[in-house]
């Protein structure tokens, strides 16, 4: 490897054809920086290249937080206490969970506006099953089976996309309007709730949400989790280079488990603060492990699994996909069971932050759609197909939840906050339009 | 010309080009029928064609009235569903899903898709109500309207520039739009708990009460309706005569009389079931609803611009192939800026209607915005109107939006009044997937 970046491309990147490399500056632009950089600062410089041609990734996103978390801080100094923080990290985890479900939606180019419903009816499914005097089944055969039945939503719908070529958009449409009934029919009319703490499976649920583990248990959790993180990127870096093929630079690698560890142990310090007002709550919720264990897998299949390629096939062009021996009708029903079983689990944790399900909120948590599509656009996911991962939705959530958590906080009425929501959705979905202009044309 | 209908379409389609008329099948389903048909035979049989090959119309719509008419008239308790008071209800419930329907129709054949209707045809009719109230703006009825129909349609106008001109999907750009004047709308309104209700005392905001409320006497009705088949009548005839002075084609002569007679009975069937009395017997209540004209000059106006209009042609040509109308010379961007336009203008229209038919109440609770969007969708869709551009009319609309208002009402009366009942979602969810199901395959079936 040379150390002249505008060489490398070429040399280096297995992938790229002779028609790429034409002009280094698109190849370099296409290829993550990751591959090209042989030492920091060359990684460096081609993450700026990738930026300024529109491929652009987090850095967007993580600079709105920032704003967010300024703007918010300087209008209410309790918005970045330890209390509202973990506050916020709880109410984002609903909206990061739907992001990622909608994000598989969105990979291929379509959409699904039923999450949000399915996320009710997972809950109300959930809800009645632990219900002593009804079914009474233990908790996690619950939630076992509310997720098949929500994987089972998904496989008609995708089936209808997929198979019998309807567009998206009507497919979960007319899903969103059935399933809405659907839901009231499971509520059978009353309230259902799972707030009765002197039965088990009740209380199980309950802790999903509003259950922390001690703080010793979190410091155990992160090191083993920096400890995985770590170990599993030096040993592939490490076999990369046993076989002879382009690994990131060690410092890269070094610098990104140092940042985890520290992002990490600045959450576990914050959730430790005891933030009751009278006795004692404190330690990481039981949430924020579900929801990174979701991030991880979906991130796996994504990134990591033939799956995921042909995914992300799909979305940048189907018909190529399917030229080159994708079957799409079946990679587009996994897409939207996956979604709808992510959904499912969003459902479940709903459930327990909502406590007691009635009508009015399964009509509610259709509203919730637009937050995931919005979570994940603003995330860096495309409208498009094909560009996008499931981090964007994590961050976009965030993003959404500080919003609703700080406007909250500042005492603004639901109908502004609404107003500055679809703000920022449009403004995310012209950053796409014409981040996707000033890419390089790839078709 | 011969009479054989098998080679009239390529001696008669002027437009037909020799590519279409390798197969006579394929050219006569993308020609109306009047224009080929010689006799009314030949006119049954082409319609017939054209149903076949997927470009079915108003059938599957009008035969689903006529099943979901049957179906509720049996299941509900008493039979009620076909009694004349529930008739004129049904109307009256199911004036903003046609008339949003119609709005949301011009998108549509955009292929593009409007999902702020709702929330626009709310605001539309806030408004409208906020205008005319008497302590306050006290604006004349008239100018209160225009203002409500000018405002939406800058909105929508809005919206339809970042579709056209920044190419956001349009999905995506009327999504935000909705969460966005859902917002507005209770900003608007004053608070979420805030009611605008309209004075019936005074005369001015009483005409806006009347226009879902109000009634005209039988006699009155039975002289409209004369005169509007007697004028229809006239000018379908003068259409003809004008058609073959300038040695075009017409459609059968019979044809037409049967046209007319259809309109004829339709109308007399409407002024008599209005006619019975749907009071008690001490306070009668008798007319037909200023809405039905109302719904109707509207439909007759967007079928006039959609059909006979240069901006119709426009339409449907951006529609059903953007690519080739821009290289006809058309304008597509400002097409598509002016249809979202009209789309909201006619949504906000709905909205006023919608108060009116809540008595000439307004709060935040008269209609969920989400709610109206969807079944405004689904109206448009069962009515017959493609999702993927280029096919539907404005009728379509007011006939899916019926069907929608009659699936509402049936199944609120099966729930003992209750408008808010599982099956509310499930049935009309179901049928816009069938609906949907109907328009991709009957894509497939007809010519690419």
């Amino acid at each position: 490897m040379t150390a002249d970046p505008s060489q490398t491309p070429a040399p280096t990147a297995g992938a790229t054809t002779a028609d790429l490399t034409l002009d280094p500056e698109v190849a370099a632009a296409d290829v993550p920086p990751a591959l090209v950089a042989g030492s920091l600062g060359q990684y460096v410089r081609a993450s700026w290249l990738q930026v300024r041609s529109g491929n652009s990734g987090v850095l967007p996103v993580v600079l709105g937080l920032v704003v967010v978390a300024i703007a918010f801080q300087i209008a209410n100094s309790k918005f970045l206490s330890a209390q509202n923080l973990v506050n916020l990290l709880e109410q984002s985890t609903v909206y990061m969970l739907l992001a990622m479900a909608e994000i598989f939606a969105l990979l291929l180019g379509e959409i699904d506006l039923s999450v949000g419903l399915v996320m009710g009816l997972g809950s109300v499914v959930v809800a009645e099953l632990v219900q002593p005097s009804g079914a009474n089944w233990p908790w996690w055969a619950a939630i076992i089976v509310t997720l098949l039945a929500c994987a089972g939503v998904g496989a008609i719908q995708g089936t209808l996309v997929a198979r019998l070529r309807m567009p998206s958009f009507i497919v979960t449409l007319g899903g969103l309007l059935i399933m809405e009934g659907v839901a009231i029919i499971v509520l059978g009319g009353s309230l259902v709730g799972i707030g009765n703490t002197q039965y088990g499976n009740e209380n199980a649920l309950y802790d999903i949400f509003y259950g922390s583990f001690t703080p010793v248990v979190g410091w155990v959790l992160l090191v083993v989790l920096v400890a995985a993180a770590g170990a599993g990127m030096w040993l592939r870096d490490a076999r990369k280079r046993r076989r002879g093929l382009v690994a990131a630079p060690r410092s890269l690698t070094v610098l990104k488990i140092a940042l985890i560890a520290v992002a990490g142990a600045a959450v576990v310090v914050v959730c430790n603060i005891n933030r009751a007002h009278s006795g004692v709550i404190e330690g990481i919720p039981y949430i924020l492990p579900i929801v990174l264990i979701v991030l991880g897998a979906c991130t796996v299949l994504l990134q990591r699994t033939r799956f995921g390629r042909y995914v992300y096939a799909i979305g940048g062009s189907a018909e190529a996909a399917q030229r080159a021996g994708v079957r799409l009708a079946s990679i587009r029903t996994w897409c939207f069971v996956l979604a709808s079983v992510i959904s499912g689990i969003a459902g479940v944790l709903f459930a327990s932050w909502q406590v007691s399900l009635t009508t009015n909120i399964i009509k509610a948590s259709n509203t919730y759609v637009l937050l995931a599509v919005a979570a994940a656009v603003i995330g860096g996911t495309s409208l498009f197909g094909g560009r996008g991962k499931t981090i964007h939705g994590v961050l976009g959530g965030l993003v959404i939840g500080g919003i609703y958590n700080g406007l909250y906080l500042l005492g603004v009425s639901s109908q502004w906050i609404e107003v500055l929501v679809a703000a920022v959705l449009l403004t995310a979905a012209l950053i796409d339009v014409l981040s996707r202009r000033g890419a390089p044309d790839r078709t | 010309m011969t009479a054989d209908p098998g080679e009239t379409k390529a001696g008669t389609a002027g437009a037909g080009t020799t590519d279409l008329t390798l197969d006579a099948t394929v050219a006569a389903a993308d020609v109306p029928p009047a224009i080929l048909a010689q006799s009314l035979g030949q006119y049954m049989r082409s319609w017939w064609l054209r149903v076949r090959s997927g470009n079915s119309g108003v059938l599957p719509v009008v035969l689903a009235m006529v099943l979901v008419a049957v179906v509720f008239e049996i299941v509900t308790p008493e039979h009620a569903f076909l009694r004349p008071s529930n008739l004129v209800y049904i109307f009256g419930l199911s004036t903003v899903y046609m008339v949003l329907a119609m709005a949301e129709t011009l998108v549509l054949l955009l292929a593009e898709v409007d999902l702020s209707v709702g929330a626009v045809a709310l605001i539309g009719g806030v408004i409208a109500f906020k205008l005319v109230q008497q302590p306050g703006p006290n604006w004349p009825w008239w100018l209160a309207v225009l203002a409500s129909l000018a405002i939406c349609g800058a909105i929508g106008a809005l919206q339809g520039s970042l579709t056209a001109l920044l190419r956001v999907p349009s999905f995506v750009a009327t999504l935000a739009g909705f969460l966005l004047f859902s917002g507005v709308l209770i900003i608007v309104l004053g608070g979420a708990d805030t009611t605008v209700s309209l004075n019936t005392a005074v005369e001015n905001q009483n005409i806006i009460y009347d226009m879902v409320q109000g009634l005209i006497p039988p006699v009155v009705a039975w002289i409209i309706l004369a005169v509007v088949v007697v004028a229809a009548a006239a000018s379908q005839w003068l259409r003809l005569a004008a058609r073959r002075r300038r040695g075009l084609s017409t459609p059968p002569l019979s044809l037409i009389a049967i046209r007319i007679g259809l309109m004829a009975v339709l109308g007399a069937a409407v002024v008599i079931v209005c006619s019975v009395n749907r009071g008690s017997s001490l306070r009668s209540v008798t007319g037909i609803p200023w809405v039905i004209p109302i719904v109707l000059v509207l439909c007759a106006a967007w079928t006039l611009v959609l059909q006979r209009t240069r901006f119709g042609r426009y339409m449907y040509a951006t529609g059903g192939n953007p690519e080739a109308a821009r290289r006809a010379g058309i304008n597509i961007a400002a097409i598509r800026i002016w249809a979202f336009g009209l789309c909201s203008a006619t949504a906000a229209l709905g909205g006023i209607l919608l108060g009116s038919f809540f008595y000439g109440e307004y709060s935040s609770n008269t209609a969920d915005p989400g709610q109206l969007v969807l079944y405004t969708v689904a109206a448009a869709v069962i009515g017959g109107v493609s999702l993927f551009g280029g096919r539907g009319k404005a009728v379509h609309g007011v006939l899916g939006g019926l069907l929608i208002g009659g699936i509402a009402y049936g199944v609120s009366l099966l729930n003992l009044g209750s408008l808010s009942t599982p099956l509310q979602y499930i049935l009309p969810g179901g049928v816009l997937l069938v609906a949907v199901l109907i328009d991709v395959s009957s894509r497939r079936g007809a010519v690419a």
